[in-house]
């Protein structure tokens, strides 16, 4: 009797070091095929993924392979008459993408390209009555979008244009019986949803609120034998979950309750040696910059020390990313780190 | 993207994929290129309608397509009667439908379908609450279609009994069923709510209907032990409901908090005991200079909580330097809610029953921890010795998570001490040699004068340690604590004992990662550093004793 646990099985040959220049290659060369199938595909998410690439490039000492003036000329392309921030040229402005739009420039020190008092009040009008984020005007609700609109304004510095009473008070009701957060009130706890809840919670300095052990326990609960990581009980592990239950887990403080080396194992075991990237699971198709940036970016965050718990800290690090570069090269066992990353660090050692 | 496997191939396989997908691609793009140009022309008529289904149905994550659609619809309303809109919207949901088809986790799709319900003059909620049904029989765990049932079920007025009866069938059929126990926690407190004290929505269930969900549970993981949604809907019908952060303030509103000296209301200031606890439960304020100097008199004071309408008296009295009034850990139901007759005999039952399947199951990790949770219900202290061996046990089945585990034992150690402490009426708190790794409910600390932690796996000494603020002294040595944020401004300590720890570690890690060449100099540099970092903590104490033994 008894269900098997859904999981995969690591093979021996798997990859079980870092192969940090050929996910630069990969990444540096991304941009450039766009004649390349997948990548005109995913247009509708272009700003994110550019914003994905660029993380990872910069953690790695690599941001200067890309190309900062077209970026920053595409992103005032994209803002639109209402404030808004759309995924590419000619698609329609979503908090998402206002979001990944803010996270770039800040990155790049460029916040001023683009309208900022009239991003303000874009995201201030998606709030509802019920304290609520609508992705667009169109009413999509869902906690990412609360996630999104806080850390909007966080790194705007405008934070007080919202009732924050009603908007913490909205994430709040959609808490579960295990602890984690859902979409919306009454949605099952996700790994993804658990993540914007407590990025929101941390913003708002609420994260008291939170039941720490309890959703630590089910957040350690999503490691699989493998070493992996799924994002809900009896799922399989995917990659990119790494970030969202790690990240939720640094934020609550018990990032220790997983086991560290064994998820190491499973996620260098995901890289394609061949094209550079990092597949959702071993053997399977690279999903590109969604699993890599999320991927070295957990990884960073692991291994870093002079984190706070807060996920203003996190925001802070995405676009001054010297600590955890600096923090990887401390924690990386054996030191025997590429060239190109130690080069990089050196620029960063003046800071 | 996510899910395929890669499989190598020829080279003519090669050169033929790619040959495809640049087919696929211009198709793509030029349809693509058409839809926005109409767009922008500004047309909202059939042909903008065909282009978009053409694409979405294969690209359903296009959200500006939905959009354009949406303008589009929202166009032709205008031009149409009732019974022409009632059609209209009836084929968007065929044709929705069909998208769902190849992609039922579309976040568009499903929106855009709760959308054209709002638009249909006459919805048909039984039509929805059947694509739910056939949707969910395909895949139990779509929180898509989950979510979409809920808005149903609300709109059409399905009453919660009927779906408390559909998670009754799903979760009696399925395996992998969290998302029917899921929906089961949220329908219970709705049709069996426990009355609760303030008029706020009560989250818990009555008694009478959790002892039969405790049944409920209890077949699900005898059928299937490794059924692990089983086990967790357990854990939440064993908790507690009310977050015990009910005593939380925030600073914002520390004037919540009133003191009334003698019947004469105060002017103070309310701080926290550290300046990183922005919301706690411990808040201190000086009394006005001068307004207790005398003691041969006795003092009354009171405590108001505006807020939550209650207050707490406590008086001075003569002769005397201290006084306090304090809700014991018991009374306040703190570690564990008060049981009924009732309740404490299913739970002896369940108690038994899982011990048997510890016997068939000795390696079940879900069976050990609710056992432990069960002996804690029942008597925390009467099962202190079990519950350690448990815990050994848990570590050694489910090493993964032994980090939890013993965080997870150092809570209910400390638990058990703080309501022996109470039992005793003592003011000291001693747990040395007892493998802790974290410190939790210091809260309850407040008043303790003597503190002993040594022998055990600290890490640090966090910032609400700063709670402690009878604190005389303190023991902890030979742990591994690198930080010291709690040893803040503790106005009664004395005596400080930190030998065998890792204070110079922490110093040492942070000078690195500012300049990563001094590991290359000579120690001496960061000596005087960490030096410095100590004297001013062997200068705070009247006997410190820690540059012993510090790890590096």
């Amino acid at each position: 009797m008894g269900t098997q646990v859904k999981d995969v099985v690591i093979k021996p040959e798997a990859p079980n070091t870092l192969l940090l220049d050929k996910h630069a290659d990969y990444i540096a060369a991304y941009g450039s095929k766009k004649d390349d199938y997948e990548y005109t595909l995913s247009e509708y998410l272009r700003m994110s993924g550019i914003y994905w690439g660029l993380t990872v490039m910069d953690l790695m000492g690599q941001l200067s392979r890309m190309n900062r003036e077209e970026i920053i000329e595409f992103i005032k392309s994209c803002q639109h008459d209402c404030g808004g921030i759309s995924a590419s040229t000619g698609h329609d402005p979503h908090l998402l993408y206002t979001l990944s739009a803010v996270q770039i420039l800040s990155l790049y020190d460029s916040i001023n390209v683009i309208d900022v008092d009239k991003v303000v009040d874009y995201v201030k009008g998606l709030q509802q009555e019920d304290g609520s984020f609508a992705g667009d005007k169109w009413g999509e609700i869902d906690t990412r979008f609360s996630f999104c609109a806080v850390a909007t304004l966080a790194l705007l510095g405008k934070l007080d244009v919202i009732n924050m009473d009603k908007a913490v008070g909205f994430v709040l009701s959609c808490m579960n019986f295990d602890g984690g957060f859902g979409c919306r009130p009454g949605s099952e706890s996700h790994a993804g949803q658990i993540y914007c809840c407590t990025g929101f919670l941390s913003i708002t300095g609420q994260l008291h609120q939170v039941n720490a052990d309890l959703l630590g326990w089910w957040l350690c609960e999503r490691q699989l034998p493998s070493g992996g990581l799924n994002g809900r009980p009896e799922k399989l592990p995917d990659v990119c979950y790494s970030w969202w239950v790690l990240a939720s887990l640094k934020i609550i403080g018990r990032i220790h309750w997983i086991d560290k080396a064994k998820l190491r194992s499973f996620i260098l075991a995901c890289q394609d040696e061949e094209t550079g990237g990092f597949a959702d699971r071993p053997g399977d198709m690279v999903s590109s910059l969604w699993n890599l940036s999320h991927t070295i970016l957990h990884m960073h965050i692991y291994f870093a020390c002079d984190f706070s718990r807060t996920c203003h800290s996190l925001y802070r690090a995405y676009h001054s990313l010297r600590y955890i570069l600096a923090s990887v090269i401390y924690f990386h066992p054996g030191g025997s780190f590429p060239h190109s990353v130690w080069c990089g660090w050196s620029v960063f050692a003046g800071r | 993207m996510h899910g395929r496997v890669k499989v190598k191939s020829t080279a003519q396989q090669e050169e033929e994929k790619r040959k495809e997908r640049e087919k696929k691609l211009k198709a793509f793009v030029s349809a693509r290129d058409a839809v926005l140009r109409k767009r922008s022309a500004g047309e909202h008529d059939e042909e903008a309608l065909q282009l978009t289904q053409q694409l979405l149905s294969s690209n359903p994550d296009f959200a500006t397509l939905w959009n354009y659609r949406r303008e589009v619809l929202l166009q032709l309303e205008t031009s149409r009667e009732k019974d022409e809109v009632q059609k209209l919207y009836e084929s968007e949901l065929h044709f929705i439908e069909a998208c769902l088809k190849v992609n039922p986790k579309s976040y568009g799709c499903w929106h855009h379908r709760s959308w054209v319900n709002t638009r249909l003059p006459q919805p048909d909620w039984t039509r929805e609450l059947g694509l739910c049904d056939r949707c969910l029989s395909l895949d139990e765990r779509n929180f898509h279609c989950w979510d979409y049932r809920r808005v149903v079920v609300k709109e059409s007025g399905v009453s919660v009994e009927q779906e408390l009866q559909f998670t009754d069938r799903l979760i009696g059929s399925n395996f992998s069923n969290y998302s029917s126990w899921h929906y089961r926690s949220t329908l219970l407190p709705q049709l069996h709510p426990q009355p609760a004290p303030d008029s706020i929505h009560s989250h818990r269930v009555c008694e009478e209907q959790l002892l039969k969900e405790y049944e409920l549970a209890h077949n699900a993981f005898f059928t299937d032990p490794n059924d692990q949604s089983a086990w967790f809907y357990y854990r939440w019908l064993l908790g507690r409901g009310v977050c015990v952060c009910s005593l939380c303030l925030s600073q914002a509103q520390s004037e919540g908090l009133m003191l009334v000296l003698d019947g004469q209301p105060q002017q103070v200031e309310w701080r926290s005991t550290h300046p990183r606890l922005r919301h706690s439960p411990v808040w201190l304020c000086d009394l006005p200079p001068g307004s207790v100097s005398d003691i041969s008199n006795e003092h009354n004071l009171t405590v108001h909580w505006t807020e939550k309408y209650t207050h707490r008296d406590c008086a001075l009295y003569t002769g005397c330097a201290e006084s306090w009034c304090r809700d014991s850990a018991t009374d306040q139901e703190l570690f564990r809610s008060e049981l009924s007759v009732e309740k404490s005999s299913v739970l002896q039952a369940e108690l038994q029953s899982c011990n048997q399947l510890l016997e068939l199951e000795p390696q079940n990790k879900w069976c050990l921890l609710t056992i432990i949770l069960l002996m804690r219900a029942l008597d925390p202290l009467g099962h202190e010795k079990e519950t350690l061996a448990h815990f050994q046990t848990l570590k050694e089945v489910d090493p993964m998570r032994s980090s939890y585990y013993s965080d997870l034992c150092s809570k209910f150690l400390i638990e058990n001490t703080i309501l022996k402490m109470e039992y005793a009426e003592v003011r000291v708190f001693s747990l040395s040699n007892k493998n802790l790794t974290t410190l939790c409910h210091l809260d309850q600390l407040l008043l303790v004068t003597h503190i002993n932690l040594s022998s055990n796996q600290l890490l640090r000494l966090p910032p609400q340690f700063a709670m402690l603020q009878c604190l005389e002294v303190l023991e902890a040595d030979d742990n591994a604590i690198e930080s010291l944020e709690g040893l803040y401004h503790l106005p009664k300590l004395e005596e400080v004992s930190l030998r065998n720890n890792r204070i110079l570690f922490a110093i040492q890690s942070k000078c690195f990662i500012r300049n990563p060449f001094s590991a290359f100099r000579a120690s001496a540099w960061f000596d005087l550093v960490s030096r410095s970092q100590y004297s001013s903590l062997i200068n705070s104490y009247r006997l410190c004793r820690i540059m012993e033994g510090q790890q590096i």
